[in-house]
């Protein structure tokens, strides 16, 4: 993997280093919420844990992740070291600075306000800056992959950019639109605040700008897993990817229809009114087809393969299919997670249906699915498939990989169902302590209890895939086979520019946020609905 | 099709198909959500485009500049927590303050540490606790003989100036921040009834923790600080909300958790609250 084996490994290792501890919070958390005896049991400890693990599972662990494949697969599609690895190195170390300054102050008790940071609520400033510097760093990241695309292309006129780069930049381009929300709110409102340059925050501004962050960013996250669907898992199954054209614009229509449609996190918000909040609904059921254009293709992809494996008949090609290989197996489980909670966003993206369960349980259990389950098991499998190329060393087990797995699926499974049922009953979600004597929330307790015994066989699970990733790091060097992506059943020669670059598709964002929330944040400064912050943690005893 | 005339030229078609279906989800959602979604709603059965088009960006109809409602509102304190009245707070002079406060040594204590259990500590306490207070006792809101005329000699510079001088002294009651360290026993499942009143209030009566409020681990500007605070007057303060006597907390929130507590309860939480958050339990 030339120069960016080492670069893609350490960027791995921190996202996998911090996700154990926090799977850990997470048990505790669900732990703390149930009729049973837990440790600790305070409140103020419970919001500190919950805002520990938001913003490691959402920020830290998925930034560095997505960094990771970004090099790595940098390297080996496009067959040359990556160009600007300085840049990475010093990128990488912004990043882990950010990382360190955000949970120190977490634990310090300064900085309850949960990932989406709540404003009016006001943290410490060494929170936002943290954040801040973790984002920051990652647009080097951003820009060196469009860089090497661009280099690749100027190299190599005319030829297809294969197929993973192509999505690995469409990812990283989504990740620079999408955090200029974030970054504009820390930067305009948050930091200014909280190191006391201004005296007001406008919650307003500040939720319709995290907005433009909070739905792209689960595309951020998901495009990684993405990539892999399209371009490890035809490989590892013996098979072809059906259509590297649906590939292409898959990556496309993630990127465009991600980001003009944050307004639905936001029904219950008062300060917008309902014509744009119909708008980006409607845009969002845009953003579904693409997952939809997925699933057909990994099917089809499978299909090929099983067939060329021996299998007959309708489905018997299913059977015949590697189960024993990891990223097959997380396949698998993936669609069957990524189907259920797709279910579900449809119902929250409708605003009738999202009133029965806004603020329930059901939201956090639906994304907990969705991308707890459906995403993160891809992450695991691509991690297992990355690992003999970065260290050169193999992977220890398969068997114990598809084990960590099915310990997963499992895990999920019976941690959401049960708490998607919760929030149909109508337990909000944020609470940390529950009256189970009270015959409204008695129902709740044996729903709550079974999560809690999903939550420890996910710890389980975790431990197990560190335990596995440590053992794939020491032992004998062997030469590993090289990466190979998938290759179509068709490959392409040649392919339309529009579909080979993303010049085009940035216009049209361009436009489309314009529309989409230029009116929305525009009013802010017409409204002037400022209003003094909440610190979580005073300065000092004066009023203010 | 390797040279295909680049992406914004009309003669490649991706660019058309491209902006043609942005350009027609954006039409198609305009139209539905701005001249039908907002024309045809329960109130209004249709409204006019121009007045749909209004409603649906949020600007309705009956927006307009607030009037004085007449009669003027009976409500529990004139002050709210506005930008100008923390300023006003936060301009106090505690200088001034301390010679303000040589008439209130006699019943509050030196430097504001009372020796009697009829008057509360103010060393230590908000200033924003004590302004609102002394403006409640000016207008009659919070009614109690001997301070209703002390409030009225005193104009709301000097409330903020006197305010200034106690929050500043000493060996009164903790400063309430907002911060804790986490402990177990912080939940439903304490046993012993004023803790668990503390810290995790009683749901099923609807009373909320006491430190969301009071500390520790939480704050409201206007809450005061009752870790060391002299327990008798603590228990008589919620009983006189509990009875209604006193009546200048807003929203009626102490009322409605005074009422709900048995005396023994108001008894335990008092004793807890004074003996607790010494000196060595604040956090600097």
């Amino acid at each position: 993997m030339q120069n960016s084996g080492r670069l893609a490994l350490l960027h791995f290792w921190v996202a996998f280093a911090v996700f154990l501890p926090a799977v850990v919070l997470g048990a505790w958390q669900m732990l703390m919420r149930s009729p049973l005896p837990a440790p600790l049991d305070d409140p103020d400890a419970y919001y500190t844990s919950v805002t520990l693990h938001g913003t490691v599972m959402a920020y830290v662990v998925t930034t560095f992740f997505a960094m990771g494949l970004g090099y790595a697969v940098a390297a080996t599609s496009l067959g040359r070291p990556i160009r600007g690895a300085t840049a990475a190195w010093i990128g990488f170390i912004i990043c882990l600075v950010g990382t360190v300054m955000a949970v120190a102050t977490i634990l310090s008790g300064r900085a309850s306000v949960l990932y989406t940071f709540y404003p009016p609520l006001l943290a410490s400033a060494y929170y936002y800056g943290g954040v801040f510097l973790l984002v920051a760093g990652s647009m080097i990241w951003v820009v060196l992959m469009i860089y090497n695309m661009g280099l690749w292309k100027r190299d190599n006129p005319g030829h297809p950019v294969p197929l993973a780069m192509f999505a690995m930049t469409a990812t990283a381009i989504l990740w620079g639109w999408s955090a200029s929300g974030v970054v504009i709110e820390l930067l305009g409102i948050l930091l200014p605040r909280s190191l006391a340059l201004t005296t007001e925050i406008d919650p307003g501004l500040a939720r319709t700008l995290f907005s433009i962050t909070l739905h792209s960013i689960v595309y951020f996250w998901l495009m990684p897993a993405y990539v892999a669907f399209y371009t490890l898992v035809p490989q590892a199954a013996g098979g072809r990817l059906y259509s590297d054209t649906m590939g292409r614009l898959t990556f496309i229509m993630l990127l465009v229809f991600s980001l003009p449609v944050g307004l639905h996190h936001m029904f219950a918000d008062p300060e917008l009114g309902d014509g744009f909040k119909f708008v980006q609904s409607f845009l969002t059921f845009f953003v579904a087809l693409p997952t939809l254009l997925t699933v057909f293709s990994l099917t089809a992809s499978l299909e090929i393969a099983g067939r060329a494996r021996g299998g007959k008949g309708l489905l018997g090609w299913v059977a015949a299919l590697p189960w024993n290989e990891p990223i097959v197996l997380a396949v698998g489980l993936s669609l069957v997670m990524l189907g259920l909670g797709g279910f579900g966003g449809l119902i929250n993206m409708s605003y009738a249906m999202n009133s029965m369960i806004h603020n329930t349980s059901w939201v956090t259990s639906h994304f907990h699915l969705i991308f707890g389950g459906a995403v993160v098991i891809m992450y695991f499998a691509t991690a297992y498939e990355m690992w003999p190329r970065m260290t050169g060393r193999p992977l220890r087990s398969k068997t114990l990989a598809c084990w960590q797995l099915w310990l997963w699926f499992a895990g999920i499974m019976i941690v959401t169902i049960p708490w998607h049922i919760t929030g149909l009953m109508g337990q909000p979600r944020r609470v940390a302590i529950f009256d189970y004597s009270d015959p409204f929330v008695a129902p709740t307790a044996p729903w709550v209890i079974a999560s809690v015994i999903g939550g420890a066989i996910l710890l389980v699970s975790a431990i197990l895939l560190i335990v596995i990733l440590l053992l794939s790091q020491v032992g004998e060097r062997k030469l590993a086979e090289p990466m190979r992506y998938a290759l179509a059943v068709n490959p392409p020669r040649t392919v339309p520019s529009s579909l080979n670059g993303f010049a085009l598709w940035n216009g049209i964002l361009v436009v489309l946020m314009l529309v989409a929330y230029g009116y929305p944040i525009g009013q802010f400064f017409v409204l002037k609905s400022t209003v003094p912050a909440y610190e979580v943690v005073r300065a000092s005893n004066e009023a203010r | 099709m390797a040279h295909d005339r680049g992406p914004f030229k009309l003669s490649n078609p991706w660019p058309v198909i491209g902006w043609g279906v942005v350009a027609g989800a954006l039409v198609v959602s305009v139209v539905l959500g701005f001249g039908v979604l907002s024309r045809f709603q329960q109130n209004a059965p249709t409204l006019d485009l121009w007045a749909a088009i209004c409603r649906g960006l949020g600007i309705t109809s009956d927006t307009a500049p607030a009037t004085q409602p007449q009669p003027a509102l009976n409500t529990p304190t004139r002050i709210a927590w506005t930008p100008s009245t923390l300023e006003q707070i936060a301009s106090g002079d505690a200088e001034r303050g301390a010679f303000i406060a040589m008439n209130c040594v006699a019943c509050h204590g030196q430097r504001g540490v009372s020796g009697s259990d009829v008057y509360p500590t103010l060393a230590g306490m908000s200033p924003a606790v004590i302004y609102k207070q002394l403006d409640d006792f000016r207008t009659g809101k919070r009614p109690w003989g001997v301070m209703g005329g002390v409030a009225k000699a005193l104009s709301d510079q000097d409330s903020a100036d006197v305010a200034a001088y106690f929050a500043s002294q000493p060996n009164g009651l903790p400063p309430v921040d907002g911060y804790r360290v986490p402990e177990p026993g912080r939940s439903l499942r304490e046993t012993n009834p004023a803790k668990r009143l503390a810290f995790a209030g009683d749901p099923a009566r609807g009373i909320p923790p006491c430190a969301a409020c009071h500390g520790q681990g939480g704050y409201k500007i206007g809450a005061p600080a009752l870790q060391q605070q002299r327990p008798d007057y603590i228990e008589a303060e919620l009983q006189f909300f509990a009875q209604g006597v006193r009546a200048n907390d807003i929203f009626g929130q102490m009322r409605n958790i005074a009422k709900q507590l048995t005396p023994d309860e108001m008894h335990a939480l008092a004793l807890f609250y004074s003996e607790s958050g010494g000196p060595q339990a604040s956090i600097r």
